[in-house]
């Protein structure tokens, strides 16, 4: 074994992401007193959820309920956020781990930063919001988005020009151009792979022609459209900034399709295409909405009621797998499909003044190029018990959310919840062949302790 | 309407071409993105969907089947990769083999072993059949005396007579086949009438088509980069339009030239007849060096029926052009006769095979097509559907 040196940091668990599965597992596991270290590759905690508008079938404001996770995380004494880090490497390390991490350098002094961004308004370089999908501007330097936790601002090298301005207004001097990334050792006793989720390109499929049109969006794009604090306040078609009166949801547009390279079916978009359908009939009530869809996949609770509702609300579904998308004059989109549920079938050119394509899930992160752990087929983590779906081929990694494979919010909660279960078993049967030591809980008989206590009296 | 249900349809059917129709989850993107989908509901779906639960009646009156030039857009964009063209092709082979009722087709289209047998044996039966009324080598004999010295003009042309009887009579009975289905459906169904008023213009423009290729060219017409003199429909149309020039060419010579009679290269004919076989041979070339290449689609896998046509052909051509050239040369040779002899022989297994080989959808693309212009001629369209959105 490689000597690894003496670690930087030591902690009970590492939890890789803190989007809404690996807050989660966090909390979950701080909650019963195991500290809890969370890596996280951007800026600020929350991971994809914080960015969505609502949720299916519920209709929940997204950010209402993500937004208590995040802060509870932040504030909890058991957890330690490490943002704009990334993971290098995780190796072995008798029962536990020895995880290597970057330190992004965010030209900003965290310690110094008190959030109140007059570096920001004093800025004057601009670039896409990322945050926002690129549809809206942001600042060179910026706190990354309104509820952004930790509340600190971060310089964007790329677009920053070195004006000097920011450090000029800084109140706590915390600007630092020079800064430079920090590596660091934690030495973790097990670890938690949270990394989620990415899409694949708008352009996987070459037909669809989304390259050679600004109204080929993203459904992560959609969500931003309508988010209660939506860039432009109301839904408008990014090439010219119209008011669409047409909208398109092209189903598996990068899913279940061998041609793009992903077979397995994303499981989310027909649920989000849905609700998306459902608030845009509220945003625009004249607009027409079409689900393109191969087949209506509303397989969790309330998911069919919901799917039934929007069908009752007015919203198109065609059943047919759209061929080809055609840029055409003013900007629109002409949509090729063959609609099979008509008796004969029938090819048709719908044209639309915006178009959502579904894009396959795939995972964000690789961790099998910086850790033994094994992926599936599908190129996500892959669980090899299904009587413990969090764990991983290597014991002491566990895996969490969509890392493991495309699921919603809700299943993605159950399984960090799940994650977590395992972890804090793994930790306290090492910890007891041990001795019992470090911060591990001591077993109790807790339901004797509650009953002595006289609770529920 | 019943359906009677075959369930062996998509197993016969695959043995007329490797492919795996079975992924195929019906999702239309196949339709979608044919060119030539825009007025035939459903196709080709509908068609794979036929193989896959086994409508065979529904599947051999089917004339759009023939509709598919195989450009492979289908094949290309499929996102089960369930080779949709390569299935269509398959289809084709299989109706054919069905519309023969001797049930040589099969046998010919089915396996390599058996065509290769078929061409074989009609081979040695038309060489013994043409040696037996001359098959003497004069060597001091040139020019076009010596060939037909050979193998007497006469007796060639018995032979030829008989083989088109016969031909035409097997041709026919697939034909018969193909109408009596197809019109079938297309009376059968609530859209559908056969005007017989309507007939006439739907026969010439599906001659017209298929000289020109009108449809053919639809196919590529996304595909901007391909260079004209590459693009599939130009060198199928060169093989198409060289091989009826050689047609012409040959009923001419039989009926205004004089049996063995030397003329000079540029003769009206015999001009004819070396620019149709170098035209021809270009559109052949073509055609072997994309299937060799095997990089575009639909040329990825070539069945055996397709290089037996394709070299079947190139052989009759290749043979013919180096008669001509053994015509003028100034001294006999062996050599010159048994050239002659092969070209004959080849040309006569080429008409022989054209109702049981790949040849056949010479006759049946165009039938198709006509019938297809038929049944849906202005007077049986039903009500124009409502406008896309």
């Amino acid at each position: 074994m490689i000597a690894l040196g003496k670690p930087d940091r030591q902690t009970d668990v590492l939890v890789v992401g803190a989007g809404i599965s690996g807050l989660q597992t966090a909390l979950d596991l701080a909650d019963q007193g195991y500290q809890v270290t969370v890596v996280e590759r951007q800026p600020s905690i929350g991971g994809r959820m914080i960015a969505l508008s609502k949720v299916f079938p519920t209709l929940d404001c997204a950010s209402c309920i993500t937004t208590p996770r995040m802060s509870a995380a932040a504030h909890h004494s058991g957890i330690d956020l490490l943002t704009y880090t990334e993971v290098d490497s995780i190796l072995p390390e008798g029962a536990g781990h020895r995880v290597l991490v970057t330190h992004k350098p965010t030209y900003v002094d965290r310690d110094k930063c008190i959030g109140c961004r007059l570096c920001e308004y004093a800025c004057d370089a601009e670039y896409p919001d990322p945050f926002e999908q690129g549809i809206a501007p942001i600042r060179a330097i910026a706190v990354p988005f309104t509820t952004a936790i930790p509340q600190k601002a971060i310089l964007n090298a790329e677009y920053c020009m070195t004006c000097g301005s920011c450090a000029r207004v800084c109140p706590t001097d915390a600007i630092d151009y020079d800064q430079q990334p920090v590596r660091e050792s934690i030495q973790a006793g097990a670890v938690v792979i949270a990394s989620g989720y990415a899409l694949n390109a708008l352009s996987s499929k070459p037909q669809y022609n989304a390259q050679r049109s600004g109204n080929i969006i993203s459904p992560l794009t959609m969500e931003r459209l309508l988010a209660p604090h939506a860039p432009h306040g109301r839904v408008l078609r990014p090439s010219d900034g119209k008011i669409p009166g047409s909208i398109a949801f092209v189903q598996c547009a990068g899913s279940r399709d061998e041609t793009v390279g992903v077979t397995y079916c994303s499981r989310v978009c027909c649920m989000y295409a849905i609700k998306q359908a459902m608030l845009l009939s509220g945003a625009l009530p004249i607009a027409d909405i079409t689900i393109y869809y191969m087949d209506i996949r509303a397989f969790g609770k309330g998911y069919e009621q919901f799917y039934q509702n929007a069908k009752a609300m007015g919203i198109n579904f065609v059943r047919g797998k759209v061929a080809r998308i055609e840029p055409v004059d003013s900007d629109d989109l002409l949509v090729h499909v063959e609609v099979t549920e008509e008796a004969a079938g029938a090819m048709q050119k719908r044209r639309h003044d915006l178009v959502v394509l579904a894009q396959g899930m795939i995972p964000q992160w690789n961790p099998s190029v910086a850790s033994p752990v094994r992926l599936g087929g599908d190129g996500f983590v892959a669980t090899p018990d299904a009587t413990s779906p969090a764990s991983t081929h290597v014991p002491g990694i566990f895996v969490a959310g969509t890392a493991a494979g495309p699921k919603d919010i809700v299943d993605s909660i159950a399984e960090a919840g799940a994650a977590a279960m395992e972890v804090s078993r793994y930790l306290y049967q090492h910890a007891a062949r041990a001795g019992g030591s470090g911060t591990v809980p001591a077993p109790r008989r807790v339901a004797l302790k509650l009953a002595a206590t006289g609770s529920g009296t | 309407m019943a359906h009677s249900v075959s369930s062996k349809l998509i197993r016969r059917i695959r043995a007329y071409g490797a492919f795996d129709v079975s992924a195929c989850f019906n999702c239309g993107n196949c339709t979608a993105v044919c060119p030539l989908a825009q007025d035939r509901g459903g196709f080709p779906r509908r068609l794979i969907r036929m193989g896959q639960v086994g409508m065979k009646k529904a599947l051999l009156a089917d004339e759009d089947l023939w509709m598919c030039f195989g450009c492979g857009e289908c094949t290309k964009t499929c996102p089960r990769q369930a080779d949709p063209a390569q299935y269509l092709g398959a289809a084709r082979r299989y109706v054919t083999s069905c519309y023969d009722f001797t049930g040589i087709s099969r046998l010919m289209l089915g396996s390599a072993w058996g065509q290769l047998l078929g061409f074989l044996v009609l081979s040695a039966l038309f060489t013994l059949l043409l040696l037996h009324g001359g098959g003497v080598i004069d060597p001091k004999a040139i020019h076009e005396p010596a060939l037909f010295k050979f193998l007497p003009g006469p007796w060639i042309h018995a032979i030829g007579v008989a083989l088109f009887a016969i031909i035409a009579l097997s041709m026919l009975t697939g034909v018969a086949s193909m109408l009596w289905r197809t019109c079938g459906r297309h009376l059968r169904e609530a859209s559908g009438s056969l005007s017989l008023a309507a007939l006439p213009a739907a026969l010439a423009a599906s001659i017209g088509d298929a000289l020109a290729h009108q449809t053919h060219r639809r196919c590529d017409a996304d595909q901007p980069e391909v260079p004209w003199f590459r693009r599939p429909w130009l060198i199928h149309a060169a093989i198409v339009w060289g091989f009826l020039g050689m047609l012409a060419a040959t009923s001419l010579d039989f009926l205004f030239k004089p049996i063995g009679s030397n003329v000079p290269p540029w003769y009206p004919m015999r001009m004819l007849g070396t620019i149709s076989g170098l035209v021809c041979l270009y559109g052949l070339t073509m055609a072997m060096v994309r299937r060799l290449r095997a990089v575009e689609t639909p040329y990825r896998s070539s069945g055996f029926a397709d290089w037996f046509f394709l070299l079947l052909l190139t052989a009759t051509v290749c043979t013919g052009l180096a008669t001509e050239v053994v015509v003028y040369l100034p001294t006999g040779s062996v050599l010159g006769p048994l050239i002659f002899l092969a070209h004959v022989v080849l040309a006569m297994d080429l008409l022989v095979l054209l109702p049981l080989s790949k040849f056949a959808h010479a006759v049946y693309r165009p039938l198709a097509m006509c019938i297809h212009r038929w049944a849906t001629a202005p007077v049986a369209q039903p009500a124009a559907r409502p406008a896309a959105v």
